[in-house]
């Protein structure tokens, strides 16, 4: 497990930290703890997701300005993940995924459901939240959830003897509180 | 694992809502590409869009709605605190572009892609969890394999798989940037010519349910949904992997998990099929490999011919289309077929569609970071 606040500028990816925070994290994690890619699969989470690059390339679009060609492939998590997957050697599936509550619970029941398939060992689950932008904030304020202050990843590996997800309240620090207590079994 | 099945969809494309309208433009080869009229396309390469009109587009949490609403009303089923929502969208861009000009009353709530899943539950008063997936092409295709591992696990009885994506300027403009969009005015999948994507209205719903709980109250099944699978490239972050060695793998996936590991059973392939020049030979190449020496006689189409990329919502829009395929007996054809391209050598329903004793059909979506995902149908 690993955490991560701020992150290296990841080449090939501009403006915006969501995908140097995944990178960080999940390197981190990949290296410390080398495993076999065609049985590993990749859970991504976050409520908003990158809205720095969204909300770039929409102003520069409501601005009349010309979009540019990294934002627009960047602007999918799919980016990053696949960055991950050549980078690790990974050809599980790659999942990411939105919730409103329960994100971290919703992470770890993911991870479970991959789990479930034989032809899998293991599961990188990351999340990842940026410290909300104006759009963010307006957002997340009508859906009564409290904005980010700052940009957070985690990163944990799941894999079979793994604890499972227990229901109810756990956000991204939950997450990372619960996958510190188990040591043992979250590499 | 227990047995999953569909008991109902609602689809709307750009020919319009229900199933008569895509039987009438997918099936009948006809393409709904027409210069768009929500936005000023002057600055872009190309005006073109398969839309179904109007100055700007729908909510897309209205459109979710309506499709939810005809797949739970076909299938006579009541939501409830069993049924999960999982919705294939990256929230509502039009609504972020109203937010950025300043615009008053947008809902910007539904920028939020969990929101969508959110209110869409609220809507069919299914009280389990909701979940939206965001990872684009491949995003409601990812919602359904998520029902199915839930359902097939015994962990949950049913779920509201949806997705929506209806075209406006944001998209529109990154794509454009991307240089991806085909300048032509329609795209023309597997052929030599063609010169990439147009986007497309497109929104659906299907109810999945396990085998027993559809037994259990009487529904009859449209569909079992007898493998899935997903995989990745691990080879580039906007390029397909040549040789299609992901899709490959998650089409293996979802055969072997239906008891058929050569795709021997398998009468047709609703292929991703973007018209980019990288995807359409790498698609060909990873049925190729799927097949082996049957891959001739598989007759494999590509639906976004006529609907356009419907980038969240292409996985359930075009599982209903392979399930209408399934439950017709007809083959929707690749439309807008010119000169045949020998890297793109399948049997592609070349224009017209085609009568065919169906029982097994596979769909297949990727996605931007080598993202693949399978799902095969079969005939009760």
């Amino acid at each position: 497990m690993t955490t991560a606040s701020s992150a290296e500028p990841l080449p090939g990816f501009i403006e915006s930290t969501f995908s140097p925070l995944v990178n960080a994290v999940a390197h981190r994690c990949l290296v410390e703890h080398p495993g076999d890619g065609t049985r590993t699969a990749v859970v991504l989470g976050s409520v908003v997701g990158d809205a720095t690059t969204t909300d770039l390339a929409s102003t520069l679009m409501v601005g009349g300005q010309v979009g540019n060609p990294l934002l627009f492939m960047q602007a999918t998590p799919n980016a990053v993940l696949g960055y991950l997957s050549k980078e690790f050697g990974i050809t599980g599936p790659l999942v990411a995924l939105s919730a409103t509550a329960d994100l971290g619970f919703e992470l770890l029941d993911a991870a479970a459901v991959l789990l479930d398939d034989p032809e899998l060992d293991r599961v990188l689950v990351v999340g990842v939240e940026l410290a909300a932008n104006d759009r963010a904030t307006a957002a997340l304020r009508e859906l009564d959830v409290p904005p980010p202050t700052e940009d957070y990843a985690v990163a944990l590996l799941v894999d079979r003897d793994s604890p499972a997800a227990e229901p109810g309240g756990q956000d991204l620090r939950q997450l990372a509180a619960l996958a510190a207590q188990n040591k043992g079994s979250t590499p | 694992m227990g047995e999953v099945v569909v008991t109902g969809f609602g689809v709307r494309t750009a020919f319009g809502r229900g199933a008569d309208a895509v039987r009438r433009g997918v099936f009948g080869g006809v393409h709904a590409f027409a210069p768009t009229t929500r936005f000023d396309t002057a600055p872009y390469r190309t005006r073109f869009a398969a839309t179904t009109g109007g100055d700007k587009p729908d909510a897309l949490r209205d459109v979710l709605g309506e499709c939810a609403d005809d797949a739970v009303g076909m299938a006579g089923f009541t939501a409830g605190e069993d049924t999960a929502v999982l919705v294939g969208t990256a929230g509502d861009f039009a609504a972020l572009t109203r937010f950025r000009r300043g615009e008053a009353g947008v809902e910007v709530a539904d920028t939020v892609p969990s929101r969508l899943a959110d209110l869409l539950a609220a809507r069919l008063g299914a009280t389990g969890r909701r979940l939206a997936f965001t990872n684009a092409c491949v995003a409601s295709a990812t919602a359904i394999i998520h029902a199915c591992g839930l359902i097939a696990s015994g962990r949950l009885e049913s779920a509201v798989c949806a997705g929506a994506y209806l075209v406006e300027e944001e998209n529109f403009a990154k794509f454009d940037s991307g240089r991806a969009l085909s300048r032509g005015g329609v795209i023309r999948p597997f052929s030599a010519d063609r010169d990439g994507l147009l986007l497309g209205d497109g929104a659906a719903a299907v109810v999945l349910e396990s085998a027993t709980a559809a037994r259990r109250r009487g529904a009859r099944p449209l569909a079992g949904v007898v493998g899935w699978g997903a995989a990745s490239d691990a080879h580039h972050i906007a390029r397909p992997h040549p040789e299609g060695a992901g899709l490959a793998a998650a089409v293996g996936r979802a055969l072997r998990r239906a008891g058929d590991p050569d795709g021997l059973r398998v009468d047709y392939v609703n292929a991703h099929g973007t018209a980019t020049k990288h995807n359409d030979p790498a698609e060909t190449r990873g049925l190729r490999e799927v097949f082996g020496t049957r891959a001739d006689r598989v007759p494999v189409s590509s639906t976004k011919s006529t609907t356009g990329h419907l980038l969240e919502a292409a996985g359930v829009v075009e599982l209903v289309i392979a399930l209408l395929a399934l439950s017709d007996g007809v083959l929707p054809p690749t439309a807008n077929l010119t000169g045949p391209d020998p890297d793109c050598d399948l049997d592609v329903v070349p224009n017209r569609s085609r009568e065919a004793d169906v029982r097994r059909v596979l769909s297949i979506n990727a996605a931007f970071g080598g993202a693949n995902t399978a799902l095969l149908l079969e005939r009760p």
